[in-house]
């Protein structure tokens, strides 16, 4: 046996989904019977019904996005992306400079006879 | 695909193209207080993981899910606010606004209105709440919805469908508690 308090919920759910038109077949003839047979249910309906056009009406209002929600995250990439260039240049520039150490101490003999 | 290739030129494309999507939807779950701060973190996150981008799913779909997760897990850090209890025996109603119309394409809120809805959406569970933002107000499918919030489509249905019914009752017993308010101050 369900609790009250859960019924309760249950049918609150119930005509939710139906006045969101998400139900059907046999579960929408229950839902309809009960608005049928009880007023308060039918009001319930129609108290979904008008929140979910409240609810679209507020989605489809155009919203101003605050240019600080957006300039700081692209800024925050443009500096990465800068940050990830010089470690990727430096890297290079430092393997160049240990190439030419290891070339002037001589210390590669064999790889320079074979490039030579 | 540009900017999945670290390319900061293409994400301010991406970001000034989609920006209006992530601010909406952190508007609505975090509220008007912590839209900008979440904003700004979903971008990062976005900017973080674009490399992880591999157009199996469209851009916008990956772009929600950031922004979600984000204002989730903002939330959680928050104590969680008292969700509205329906305990009464009479069902919640709610009366016919005046200027609110039947036709969605004609229908204006005033700020009364809209300041209700966005108070009685805080009394909402977060993941209720976002399940219920992505359905009602951006729209989305249950497929969508379930691969957005990570969970199968019948969690999904679940927690629009319990949003939607925690909406009404938070609704309901706002104007009550405004309507009692203005009583008592007369």
């Amino acid at each position: 046996m369900m609790p009250a308090d859960d019924r309760r919920w249950e049918i609150l759910e119930n005509v939710g989904a139906y006045a969101a038109g998400e139900l059907e077949g046999e579960k929408a003839r229950e839902v309809e019977r009960l608005m049928y047979e009880r007023p308060d249910y039918r009001h319930l309906a129609e108290s979904y019904a008008r929140m979910l056009v409240m609810l679209d009406t507020l989605g489809n209002e155009p919203v101003e996005v605050p240019s600080a929600a957006v300039g700081y995250a692209v800024r925050r990439a443009y500096v990465s992306a800068f940050m990830r260039n010089a470690e990727t240049f430096i890297g290079a520039l430092g393997r160049s400079y240990l190439d030419a150490l290891v070339y002037y101490l001589g210390l590669r003999k064999e790889s320079y006879a074979e490039a030579t | 695909m540009r900017a999945s290739g670290g390319d900061a030129g293409a994400f301010r494309h991406l970001v000034r193209e989609h920006s209006g999507l992530v601010y909406r939807v952190a508007l609505r779950i975090v509220g008007p207080q912590d839209a900008q701060d979440a904003s700004q973190e979903a971008w990062i996150r976005a900017w973080r993981n674009i490399e992880n981008f591999r157009g199996d799913s469209a851009f916008s779909t990956w772009l929600y899910r950031i922004t979600v997760n984000t204002c989730l897990s903002t939330r959680r850090k928050e104590s969680r606010r008292k969700e509205r209890e329906y305990s009464g025996d009479e069902l919640p109603f709610l009366p016919e606004p005046p200027s609110v119309e039947a036709d969605p394409e004609a229908a204006t809120l005033n700020t009364q209105q809209r300041e209700e809805l966005l108070a009685a959406l805080e009394h909402v569970r977060t993941e209720h709440r976002a399940a219920l933002v992505l359905r009602h107000m951006e729209g989305l499918s249950y497929a969508e919805i379930a691969r957005i919030l990570d969970v199968p489509d019948g969690t999904a249905k679940g927690w629009v469908s319990r949003g939607r019914a925690a909406m009404l009752v938070a609704l309901t017993e706002q104007r009550q508690d405004d309507r009692e308010a203005g009583e008592r101050a007369r």
